[in-house]
C-alpha cells in the first residue's frame, strides 16, 4: 500500500492536538482560588494545621449587585470567604487531607498572605517554607504575615472595606508600610534573609483588636501590632512600634509618615540611609547616615516661625530618630539577632575577613559600636507662619 | 496614444486567437467579402437570432443604388447618434451631395468616412471576426455591397449608473466620488485627477466569452517598466471564458493564492487609487466593476487610510496606532482570554480573577465552546446582516442584541465577561477592513490553539503568522517593507504618518525610477517680517 503523503501530514497535524489535548487546562470554575494560607501547629501533639481562605466567586456575584436577587445584607461578614482546615502531620499531609472536603482543586498563585500561627512560628517554619519554595506555582511576593495567636483565627476576621479578607489584610500591611509603621515583607525577601545565616528574618506581626461596631455590637479588627524576629526560622522576639521604625529608619525603608516630637508633627518627604561598616583592630564599627526632608505640619507652641525655631524642630527631630534607631539596635543587642544586616554590610566590604567573623557572628554582634549620625531639614512650614493665638 | 496602444494589442491578441483556434466560435471566414449578401449571412449566423441584434439594410450613395447594411446592438448605442449623426447622413446628405465623388464603391467607403460621418471615432477593418467583437461592444458597424470593408463607429450609449459617493472606503474630508461601472468613467475619473501626458491606460480585452474590457493604469516614468511587464504577462495567462469582475482578475493573478493575507489592493476610490499610482504602483480597471485593483499590496496599506492624509499628522498618527490596536485585538483577544481562563489565571490581576471567576460560576460550557460559539454566533449575525433585504434589517439587529447580549447571560449560557470580549473583538475587526477576511480565520485559529496548548499555542500560530508575512510576495515586492526588510525613510508612512512636506521620496521598496516625489524642505514658515509685525501690535 502506497502512503499518501497528504494524508500523513494530516495526521501528524491532528495527532499531536488530541494526544497533547487540553490535559493542563484547567477551568476557572472548577478551582478554588485560595487568598490566604494559615500555619498552625499544635504545641501538644506537633500537628500541623493548614488553613485555606478561599474565594467564592458566586458570593461576589451577588454582593455586587449585578445580578437581580443582589442587594444581600452584609449580615454574614464572611460570606465571601470560605475558611477550611485541615491537620496532618506535614505541610503536604494536611493538604492531601484537605482534598476530603473540598469540591474544587486549590489554586495558589493568587494568594496573598501566608499567616504563620505564634506558636508555629516559634517552633519554626522550616518545613513550610521549604515546601513553598519548592513548589513553582507558589509566587514569591507573598506578604508574610505571623498572627498574634493562631493563624487561623486571624484569618476569619473581616475585613470592613474589602470582601476578600486576605485582600484586605495585605493591604493594611504595605499601607502601614508605606507611612513607615512596619516592614512589609514578602515571601522573596523573608528566603533572602534567612539565606543571608547572620541576617535575622522579619515579619509584621498581626493582633485581633475589638471595637464598638456601628449598631453597638463589638466588631473584630485586625492589627498590625509588632514586627516579628526571626533567628533561622524560629521566632524569638519582636520590636514594638518605636523600634520598627527605628529598624526601618537603619535599612532604608523609611518612605513618608510623621515624625512625633513634643511640640510639633512632622510629615516625612524624603528620607535615605546608609549603613557604613569599619573595621578597625578587629572591631567593628557601624556608622548609620540618615538624611532626612520633612514639612511641618503642626506646631502647638506660639512662637514665630523663625530659622532659629526652624534648627530647633530640626535638632528634636533628629534626636527623634537617633533614639528611634538606638532603641532597635539595643533590642536587637538584646535578642542577639542582626535585624539590620550588618553582617551582609561587612561581608561586601571586607570580603577576606569574613569568614572568620562569619563564623563568630553570634559574639561579635552584640558588642558592634553603632553610630548614628542624623540630618534633617524642614522643608516647609504649611500655609501660616505666624501662630493663630499670640504669646 | 492609448488609442494606437488599443488597436495594437487588439490586432495581436485577435490574430493570436486566430491562430489558435481557426474553427472559432464563428464562421471561418476571416477577411470580409465584396459581397454584402454573402457578409450579412455570416454576421446573422455569427450574431444568431437574438432580437437585440439589428441589422438595418439602407441604399446609399447619391444616387441611392449602393446596398448597405448598418449593425448594432440595440441597447449598447446611444440611439441619438445612431439616427442623427449615421443614418441621416448616410441616407439623405450623401444624396444632396451633387459633386458626384465615384462610382466606385470603394472609395465610396473611404468617402464616407471622411466626409460624410460626423462621428469621433472611425476604424476601418477588413475582417468580420473584428466587426463581430467591436459590435457586441456597443459599436455601429457599416457595410456596403461590392466593398471588402467595413466602418467602425464608436457609438456606446448605455444606461449607466451616476457617479456616486463610496460606499465602502468612507472619508471626512476626501472627495466623495467612487468609481462607476463603466471603464471609460473611470479612466476619466483618474485622468481628471493627473493631467499628466504620461498617464497611460493601456488596453486588453480578457475573457474568451465575456471580452471585457480591462485597462491597465500607471505613469510612465513613475511605475517601474518590468513592473507594468509583470503584470501584462500574468494578465496574458489568463485563459477563462469569463471575468464577471476584477477580483476574478485579482484571484488569477495574485502571488500567493494560498496565502489567508491579500497580496493584491484594491480600492473603490479614484483618489486612493491615483495615491498609489503616484507612488510607483500600477491599478487595473475593469469594465463593469466599481473597484480598481492597485498592485503591488504591502501590508502597511491595509492600515492607511485616505483620511490619514487629509487630517493633520498627529491626529493621523494616533489613528493609525488605534488602527494597529485594533487589528491585534481583533485577532488575539478571544484567543488570549481564552488561554488565560484555561491555562494561566495566575496573570489575571487577582481582582480581576475574582470578578472573572464571580462571572464564570455555573456556566455549562468550557471556555473554548463558549469562545466559539460566540464568534460564530456573530459571524452568523454578520453575514445574515450583509445579505437580508434591507427591510429586514432592523430585524436582525434587535434579534442578534437581544440573543448575545442579554438573554445568552441572563440565561447562564455564557458569561458577560466574554460577550465584552466578542463584542470588542467584532467592532474592532471593522477597523482595518482589508484584513477582516483573514483576522476572523486568524481569529478562530488563535482561539482554538489558545484552549487546546495556551499562551503556547498562540505564540506558535503568531510565529507562523509571521514568518507566514514575511515570506510573502506582491509582485516581487516583500509584504512587510518597508517594517522588514527595514527601510528608514520609508517608516515616516508607517507607524507614523510624517507631515506631507516630509516625505519627499516614493516608498523605495517599489523601486519607482523616478524616486524623488518633492523638493526637500518645504516645511512651512511664516515670513519674519510679519511675525514682528504681530509683536509690536
Amino acid at each position: 500500500m502506497k502512503r499518501k503523503p497528504g494524508l500523513v501530514l494530516i495526521l501528524l497535524i491532528i495527532i499531536p492536538v488530541i494526544i497533547s489535548g487540553c490535559w493542563d487546562s484547567i477551568e476557572l470554575n472548577k478551582l478554588s482560588i485560595i487568598s490566604g494560607l494559615g500555619w498552625d501547629i499544635n504545641a501538644k501533639t506537633g500537628k500541623v494545621t493548614l488553613t485555606f481562605q478561599s474565594i467564592i466567586p458566586s458570593e461576589i456575584k451577588s454582593a455586587g449587585g449585578s445580578s437581580g436577587d443582589g442587594g444581600q445584607k452584609r449580615g454574614d461578614p464572611l460570606h465571601t470567604i470560605q475558611l477550611d482546615s485541615s491537620t496532618g502531620s506535614s505541610a503536604y499531609d494536611a493538604l492531601n487531607r484537605y482534598t476530603q472536603h473540598s469540591s474544587r482543586r486549590t489554586f495558589y498563585q493568587h494568594t496573598q498572605v501566608y499567616v504563620f500561627g505564634r506558636s508555629a512560628a516559634e517552633q519554626g517554619i522550616y518545613p513550610f517554607l521549604d515546601s513553598i519554595a519548592r513548589n513553582p506555582i507558589n509566587r514569591p511576593n507573598v506578604l508574610m504575615v505571623v498572627a498574634e495567636k493562631k493563624a487561623r483565627d486571624t484569618l476569619r476576621v473581616e475585613d470592613g472595606m474589602e470582601n476578600i479578607q486576605a485582600i484586605g489584610m495585605a493591604a493594611q500591611i504595605k499601607l502601614s508600610a508605606e507611612y513607615s509603621q512596619y516592614p512589609v515583607v514578602t515571601y522573596l525577601e523573608f528566603a533572602n534573609r534567612l539565606i543571608s545565616e547572620t541576617t535575622a528574618p522579619l515579619a509584621p506581626m498581626v493582633g485581633i483588636i475589638e471595637q464598638a461596631g456601628p449598631e453597638g455590637d463589638r466588631v473584630q479588627k485586625t492589627r498590625i501590632s509588632a514586627t516579628a524576629v526571626f533567628k533561622r526560622d524560629r521566632m524569638i522576639g519582636q520590636l514594638n512600634e518605636e523600634e520598627s521604625r527605628g529598624l526601618l529608619w537603619a535599612i532604608n525603608k523609611v518612605k513618608k509618615g510623621f515624625i512625633i516630637i513634643p511640640g510639633a508633627n512632622l510629615e516625612i518627604v524624603s528620607a535615605k540611609s546608609k549603613i557604613i561598616p569599619e573595621l578597625q583592630d578587629e572591631k567593628i564599627k557601624i556608622t548609620i547616615t540618615i538624611d532626612e526632608e520633612s514639612n511641618l505640619l503642626e506646631y502647638d507652641g506660639h512662637r514665630e516661625i523663625s530659622s532659629n525655631f526652624l534648627q530647633e524642630l530640626e535638632k528634636g527631630q533628629a534626636r527623634e530618630i537617633e533614639s528611634q534607631v538606638i532603641a532597635a539596635v539595643e533590642k536587637s543587642r538584646t535578642l542577639n539577632a542582626d535585624v539590620f544586616g550588618f553582617g551582609e554590610a561587612v561581608h561586601r566590604k571586607y570580603k577576606k575577613e569574613w569568614p572568620v567573623l562569619k563564623a563568630r557572628w553570634e559574639e561579635i554582634y552584640p558588642y558592634i559600636e553603632v553610630v548614628v549620625k542624623v540630618k534633617t531639614h524642614v522643608n516647609e512650614i504649611g500655609e501660616i507662619n505666624k501662630a493663630l493665638i499670640k504669646d | 496614444m492609448s488609442g494606437f496602444l488599443f488597436k495594437k494589442l487588439h490586432f495581436k491578441r485577435m490574430s493570436k486567437d486566430i491562430h489558435k483556434k481557426a474553427a472559432g466560435h464563428f464562421n471561418s471566414a476571416v477577411s470580409l467579402s465584396k459581397n454584402l449578401e454573402e457578409n450579412l449571412k455570416i454576421l446573422r449566423e455569427a450574431l444568431g437570432s437574438s432580437n437585440d441584434v439589428i441589422i438595418r439594410e439602407i441604399k446609399i450613395s447619391p444616387h441611392s443604388n449602393v446596398d448597405a447594411a448598418v449593425i448594432y446592438i440595440d441597447g449598447l448605442v446611444d440611439r441619438n447618434l445612431l439616427n442623427h449623426d449615421i443614418l441621416q447622413p448616410l441616407m439623405f446628405n450623401l444624396q444632396m451631395i451633387k459633386d458626384n465623388a465615384s462610382h466606385n464603391h470603394t472609395s465610396l467607403i473611404d468617402y464616407i468616412k471622411s466626409s460624410v460621418l460626423n462621428v469621433g471615432q472611425i476604424t476601418v477593418v477588413h475582417d468580420i471576426d473584428r466587426v463581430i467583437a467591436q459590435v457586441l461592444t456597443g459599436h455601429i458597424a457599416i457595410l456596403a455591397e461590392g466593398v471588402s470593408r467595413a466602418l467602425l463607429i464608436d457609438a456606446k450609449g448605455w444606461e449607466t449608473r451616476r457617479i456616486e459617493e463610496p460606499k465602502n472606503e468612507l472619508s471626512v474630508r476626501g472627495s466623495k466620488e467612487s468609481f462607476t461601472e463603466t471603464l471609460r468613467t473611470n479612466t476619466a475619473l483618474l485622468r481628471r485627477k493627473i493631467r499628466d501626458p504620461h498617464l497611460t491606460f493601456q488596453s486588453l480585452q480578457i475573457g474568451e466569452r465575456s471580452k471585457t474590457d480591462l485597462s491597465i493604469v500607471y505613469i510612465k516614468g513613475i511605475t517601474p517598466e518590468n513592473l507594468i511587464e509583470e503584470i501584462n504577462q500574468r494578465l496574458q495567462r489568463i485563459d477563462t471564458d469569463t471575468i464577471l469582475d476584477v477580483s476574478y482578475i485579482e484571484q488569477f493573478i495574485e502571488d500567493s493564492p494560498n496565502s489567508l493575507f491579500p497580496t493584491v489592493g484594491s480600492s473603490e476610490r479614484p483618489d486612493v487609487v491615483v495615491a498609489r499610482i503616484l507612488e510607483g504602483r500600477a491599478a487595473i480597471l475593469l469594465d463593469g466593476s466599481p473597484m480598481a485593483l492597485v498592485v503591488p499590496f504591502l501590508f502597511i496599506e491595509g492600515f492607511q487610510n485616505p483620511d490619514d492624509y487629509y487630517a493633520r499628522p498627529f491626529f493621523a498618527t494616533l489613528v493609525r496606532w488605534i488602527r494597529l490596536l485594533g487589528y491585534l485585538l481583533s485577532i488575539y483577544l478571544p484567543g488570549i482570554f481564552v488561554s488565560l481562563k484555561t491555562f494561566h489565571p495566575e496573570l489575571f490581576p487577582t481582582q480581576l480573577l475574582i470578578s472573572v471567576a464571580a462571572a464564570r460560576e455555573g456556566l455549562p460550557l468550557p471556555v473554548v465552546l463558549e469562545a466559539l460559539l460566540m464568534l460564530l454566533l456573530f459571524e452568523i449575525l454578520r453575514e445574515a446582516g450583509l445579505r437580508m433585504p434591507r427591510s429586514l434589517g432592523q430585524a436582525v439587529s434587535i434579534v442578534g442584541a437581544l440573543v448575545i447580549g442579554q438573554a445568552a447571560v441572563s440565561a447562564g449560557l455564557v458569561g458577560a465577561p466574554m460577550v465584552i470580549v466578542i463584542a470588542t473583538t467584532a467592532i474592532a475587526s471593522f477597523l482595518v477592513i482589508p484584513y477582516a477576511d483573514s483576522g476572523t480565520l486568524y481569529r478562530f485559529i488563535m482561539t482554538v490553539a489558545g484552549g487546546l496548548l495556551g499562551l503556547f499555542g498562540i505564540v506558535l500560530v503568531s510565529l507562523e503568522m509571521l514568518s507566514h508575512l514575511a515570506s510573502l510576495r506582491s509582485l516581487g515586492v516583500a509584504y512587510l517593507s518597508p517594517v522588514t526588510p527595514l527601510n528608514i525613510r520609508g517608516l515616516r508612512d508607517t507607524f507614523i504618518r510624517a507631515p506631507l512636506w516630509a516625505m519627499d521620496s516614493r516608498p523605495a521598496s517599489l523601486d519607482s525610477p523616478d524616486t524623488k516625489r518633492q523638493s526637500s524642505g518645504q516645511m512651512p514658515r511664516p515670513p519674519k517680517s510679519s511675525s514682528q509685525q504681530g509683536d509690536t501690535q
